[in-house]
């Protein structure tokens, strides 16, 4: 039993070797300097995204002609009115959920089961399979752009939600990340379920899952944001307006046709929409993620 | 060693999966050949029960209406049926649309890019098939014909013209009989209208709108017939020297020196006396900017008389469509001079038909200059890859203000020949 | 540490039970290796071909009209003098420019912060990393339009430039480039004949010098804005990761703060900062969405890079040969930055040849987990910033 808990330690080695061990020092005066100059910088990083939010409640005229106020001089939920009442930012809303949910489902799925393969199960072929696992993660994204299209095309997968979802189950990061988790794990539990006659499928399944939950929520955290802002994939997989997502349809509200003013308001309040729900994933799972990268630099 | 091996045999799995993909590739490309058949011209329609999809490249939601309900007006008395889509990326919803065989069926079509897909095999050439050929005006059908086949049906088109603000122009103590009809009249009214922040002439930097000067000074980028390039003619200079003149003088602006995203919306803004627009200018101006008095007058003569630009789009239809013969009836019906002054009417364009002229102009009096251009207005370089070449032209006038014209417009000469054909 | 001392017997106990387990191991992996075959590597072979053929964008590059022209696509961006080298010259003197600025200054930023945020005695340091790493989280779409917003003629930034009594440039039409507008200021407006005259992918040499244009200053600093905070938590990582005795030493031997920083902790941070470095060029090299969302090249063709380039030469002209030769271009320079990498981190830890006996056997020795943790490293960083560049999936 005692070996249970060993995985928890090590998935979150942040808190035990960083923020936790405290050194005394006397407070000087460059204490003070330093909280000034942080809240500075903390300033110019909050503050544009208050504009954002105070803007997009302002009048289109009030927009252009006080774009530094942070409260809007008469209040107007125009813009909200128009993007949920007269476009399509509902659709577009319900297919960036759609394909979010169905993208960190399946990487999920796929990447713990490959990482674990690859940190556990001996087979011919492991290392090469592993090898090609690195190679594939140093391909840049932008360079698929075309590529990617020209076989979602020739799938028949071209303008589907298929063809929005299963091209980005790919992730090779993902599989990285779980592989070295499992690598971190004590295998005496697996071997205990083992000699209770489990199969290789429900050790993994009733076994080894429940205890990877920190490396599953850097995976969920890490393709959760990754689908939500993904454009790029999108401009090529799709064109009928049925399946555009938040990210290509706020896309276009800011390349207005001619005969069509630049409407801050409604760009604005689509942006910070769009932030909320990265936003509440962000706040729910704060301490994982700003320990995520601190996590894969450690052992 | 180990390393290497591992290597080649991804490479090899990858070649493999490849070839595999190759021949399903050309399984898929098959299908196609019936397509092009028809793009033979020979008459032959491919006629089938399955919907029309119509994408549109929308000015806003007035004209995706207006699209919409005469579709559907089409499809209930044709009862074949069709869906408009409003296109957000036109060009780029075309190119995914034809590689994936699945264009839509009928589509607006720009005459700067039509040729680069009836150069593909992407166009039905219907043109010849069409009832009312002979009502085109003769200089449209000319933008869209391709190697000499009328391809598509011109929709409706636009010139551009001089709009004043009336208010501006009575507070600057100026008359109906001030209306420039020469340059240097435009100069001497502009520079009377320039006060604080508004500007005297506020248009866009692009050939699009400058190039009715040069049209005004006997050039433009092509001759007539789209068969050389004269982009580094006199002509052309002279018309850009003036346009330099305006600049630097102070009275004309372009519209990214005063924040505005079109000319429409610095005039609408007030920031602007008066602008060089097309049409397209009443709907915004209506919608936009109600308090807004102006009038439409033709713009002012060069050294070689009246000019300006003309722009069109026509009615595509896809060549790997599976019902053309019905799209070509829905374009028939699209292009009668009843459906295009519902057109019209919801959003400026001017009917490409010449049997609809008359019935335009008592409905739109005070736009008759727009109409009135036809004759003598001039169309933009059609040719495979001279889009790109104005694109970069356009960059380049951005800062005309202080550029050197002679090497600028050389430069564009060299582009521009490339690409034309003759 | 734990898991290197857990592993000896594991090894041995898994000899006995490993019968099965080769089917396991394929049926675990293929979803994940199905997935990226058919969308990662299939796709560049496909690319590759496209690249060499004269593909015009109707049905399939694979059928029987399509012909094999050598290397004409490429040829055409590398020479010729046409309007394609000239544009393909101009999206790589834009993206160099933007290269040289964010790189560094995104790095120099995420340290400082890093540093800032790492002190032990600081109250708060949970809010202030959030403030900073927020911007990296949220999409590169969202944060596009809000830039452009605040850098609009009359936005936010000219007004605050206003308040101080300077008069701030109409930004997003601004095409000049900064360094010329400098020489501009002493007096240089037009570059000596020798650059004027000689050029190189169809853009003058002095044009090269022209710097980022203030144009393209609203990407870099929307893209700085927003990788800092990633390559923080990267640095924070390395910080907490760094022997205390060392730095304490050092106190007792009573260098002052700079010192200590310069002489103990930064070069302890090699290894980090190399990484930040290394995904800060090749991210860059990348920047594709905010181009798309925000400025679709202009002014003037100042903010056009390759990575838009290729997406407007085939989705919007049909070029799809020349797209396809434009994004491999691209990937060179990627990989070729990529093998750098590599090889200044293999000369400095790990012993070549060593690394060639045991190839990927983890049990070999510290210097390959150095290596592992260091992938893994950049993976999630990867993973968290590919949204500042095309979004692409890793």
């Amino acid at each position: 039993m005692t070996t249970t808990t060993a995985p928890a330690r090590t998935a979150a080695p942040a808190t035990t070797t960083g923020a936790g061990r405290r050194r005394r020092r006397p407070f000087r005066l460059g204490g003070a300097l330093l909280y000034v100059v942080l809240i500075v910088i903390a300033v110019i990083y909050i503050f544009p995204f208050l504009i954002d939010i105070s803007t997009s409640f302002k009048t289109e005229t009030d927009a252009t002609n006080d774009p530094l106020g942070l409260l809007p001089p008469t209040w107007s939920v125009a813009a909200y009115t128009y993007l949920f009442a007269n476009s399509d930012f509902p659709i577009w809303f319900v297919n960036s959920a759609v394909v979010t949910v169905a993208v960190t489902t399946g990487r999920t799925l796929f990447d713990s089961a490959a990482g674990y393969a690859l940190a556990r199960l001996r087979f011919g072929g492991r290392n090469a399979l592993y090898a090609g696992f690195i190679a594939v993660m140093a391909v840049p994204g932008v360079v698929l752009l075309i590529p990617k299209f020209l076989v979602i095309n020739q799938l028949g997968m071209f303008d589907s939600y298929s063809g929005m979802i299963v091209p980005l189950f790919a992730d090779a990061a993902g599989v990285f990340i779980m592989k070295n988790f499992f690598e971190s794990i004590p295998v005496a539990v697996e071997e205990a379920a083992r000699i209770d006659g489990a199969g290789t499928l429900r050790t993994f399944w009733s076994v080894i899952l429940p205890m990877a939950r920190p490396a599953l929520v850097t995976i969920v955290i890490l393709s959760f944001q990754g689908s939500w802002n993904e454009l790029a994939h999108f401009i090529v997989s799709t064109s009928s307006p049925d399946l555009y997502t938040l990210t290509k349809g706020v896309a276009t509200l800011s390349s207005g046709a001619i005969g069509s003013a630049k409407r801050y308001p409604v760009q604005l309040g689509a942006a910070a929409i769009m932030t909320i729900p990265v936003a509440i994933l962000f706040i729910a799972f704060q301490r994982r993620i700003t320990n995520t990268a601190s996590g894969a630099v450690k052992e | 060693m180990q390393r290497r091996t591992t290597r080649i045999a991804a490479g090899i799995a990858a070649a493999a999966s490849v070839l595999a993909l190759t021949a399903c590739g050309s399984g898929f490309s098959g299908s196609g050949s019936s397509g092009s058949t028809a793009s033979g011209g020979t008459g032959g329609l491919t006629s089938s029960k399955s919907a029309l999809t119509v994408l549109i490249g929308s000015s806003g939601d007035a004209e995706t209406a207006a699209v919409k309900s005469a579709v559907a007006d089409w499809s209930q008395t044709s009862g074949t049926k069709a869906t408009v889509q409003a296109a957000s990326n036109l060009p780029q919803q075309l190119s995914q649309g034809f590689a994936a065989k699945k264009p839509a069926d009928v589509f607006y079509l720009g005459s700067d890019t039509f040729a680069s897909y009836a150069k593909q095999g992407d166009l039905l050439a219907y043109g010849d098939q069409l009832k009312n050929k002979s009502d085109y005006y003769p200089s449209l059908v000319t933008n869209f014909t391709y190697q000499g086949r009328f391809t598509c049906a011109p929709k409706d088109f636009s010139t551009l013209q001089l709009e004043i603000n009336t208010d501006m122009w009575k507070a600057a103590g100026l008359t109906d009989s001030d209306v420039p009809t020469t340059w240097d009249q435009l100069a001497t009214v502009a520079k009377k209208l320039t006060k604080g922040k508004v500007a005297g002439l506020v248009t866009s930097n692009e050939y699009q709108r400058l190039g009715a000067f040069m049209v005004q000074a006997g050039g433009n980028l092509t001759n007539d017939a789209n068969t050389k390039s004269t982009v580094d003619s006199a002509a052309n200079v002279k018309a850009l020297t003036y346009v330099q003149d305006g600049l630097k003088a102070g009275w004309w602006k372009f519209t990214k020196d005063v924040g505005a995203g079109w000319g429409g919306e610095a005039f609408g803004k007030q920031e602007a006396a008066m602008t060089i627009e097309g049409n397209w200018i009443a709907g915004a101006m209506t919608t936009d900017y109600p308090k807004v008095h102006y009038k439409v007058v033709p713009l002012p003569a060069g050294p070689a008389g009246k000019g300006t630009l003309q722009f069109t789009n026509c009615w595509g239809i896809a060549a790997d469509s599976k019902n053309q013969a019905a799209a070509l009836k829905l374009v028939e019906q699209l292009t009668t001079a009843k459906d295009q002054l519902a057109f019209a009417k919801a959003f400026g364009v001017m009917p490409s038909i010449q049997s609809a002229a008359s019935d335009w102009k008592s409905a739109f009096p005070q736009f008759a200059p727009f109409l009135d251009a036809a004759s003598y207005a001039k169309g933009v370089p059609t040719s495979v890859g001279s889009a790109d070449v104005v694109t970069d032209l356009n960059s380049k006038m951005a800062a005309l203000k202080t550029a050197d014209i002679k090497s600028l417009l050389a430069t564009e000469q060299k582009n521009l020949s490339a690409v034309v054909p003759g | 540490m734990t898991s290197a001392t857990a592993r000896v017997p594991v090894r041995r106990h898994m000899a006995g039970i490993r019968r099965g387990q080769a089917a396991s191991g394929y049926l675990f992996t293929a979803p994940a290796v199905i997935v990226l075959v058919v969308f990662l590597v299939i796709p560049i072979f496909m690319a590759l071909w496209v690249s060499f053929s004269d593909w015009g964008g109707r049905g399939s590059p694979f059928a029987s009209g399509v012909h094999f022209v050598g290397l004409k696509n490429y040829g055409a961006l590398t020479g010729g003098g046409g309007l394609a080298e000239q544009d393909f010259g101009t999206a790589l003197r834009n993206n160099l420019w933007f290269v040289i600025l964010v790189v560094p200054t995104q790095t120099v930023i995420a340290l400082l912060l890093a540093v800032l945020v790492n002190n032990r005695i600081l109250k708060g340091r949970g809010f202030f990393r959030t403030a900073f790493y927020f911007p990296s989280v949220t999409s590169s779409v969202a944060i596009t339009v809000l830039w452009y917003f605040l850098f609009n003629p009359t936005g936010a930034v000219n007004q605050l430039l206003g308040a101080v009594g300077l008069h701030g440039p109409n930004w997003p039409a601004d095409a000049s480039g900064v360094l010329h507008d400098l020489l501009s200021l002493v007096g240089l407006r037009t570059g000596p004949g020798f650059l004027v005259n000689g050029s190189f992918l169809g853009v003058t040499w002095w044009d090269w010098l022209s710097g980022p244009s203030v144009g393209m200053m609203i990407i870099i600093t929307m893209v700085v804005f927003t990788t800092s905070g990633t390559f923080m938590l990267l640095f924070i990582a390395a910080l907490q990761n760094l022997s205390q005795e060392v730095e304490e030493a050092a106190m007792v031997d009573g260098a002052t703060a700079w010192q200590r920083f310069r002489l103990v902790t930064l070069p302890q941070l090699r290894t980090t900062l190399f990484t930040v470095l290394t995904l800060g060029l090749i991210g860059t090299w990348q920047v594709f969405d905010q181009v798309f969302v925000g400025s679709q090249g202009d002014p003037g063709k100042t903010t056009l890079t390759p990575a838009y380039l290729s997406y407007v030469a085939g989705f919007q002209n049909q070029d799809w040969g020349q797209a396809a030769a434009i994004a491999f271009i691209l990937f060179a320079i990627i990989v070729f930055f990529t093998l750098v990498q590599r090889w200044v981190l293999r000369e400095r830890g790990v012993s070549r040849r060593r690394m060639r006996r045991n190839g990927f056997d983890r049990n070999d020795s510290g210097e390959y987990a150095a290596a592992d943790r260091l992938l893994t490293a950049a993976a999630v960083a990867g993973a968290v910033q590919n949204r500042d560049s095309s979004g692409g999936s890793l």
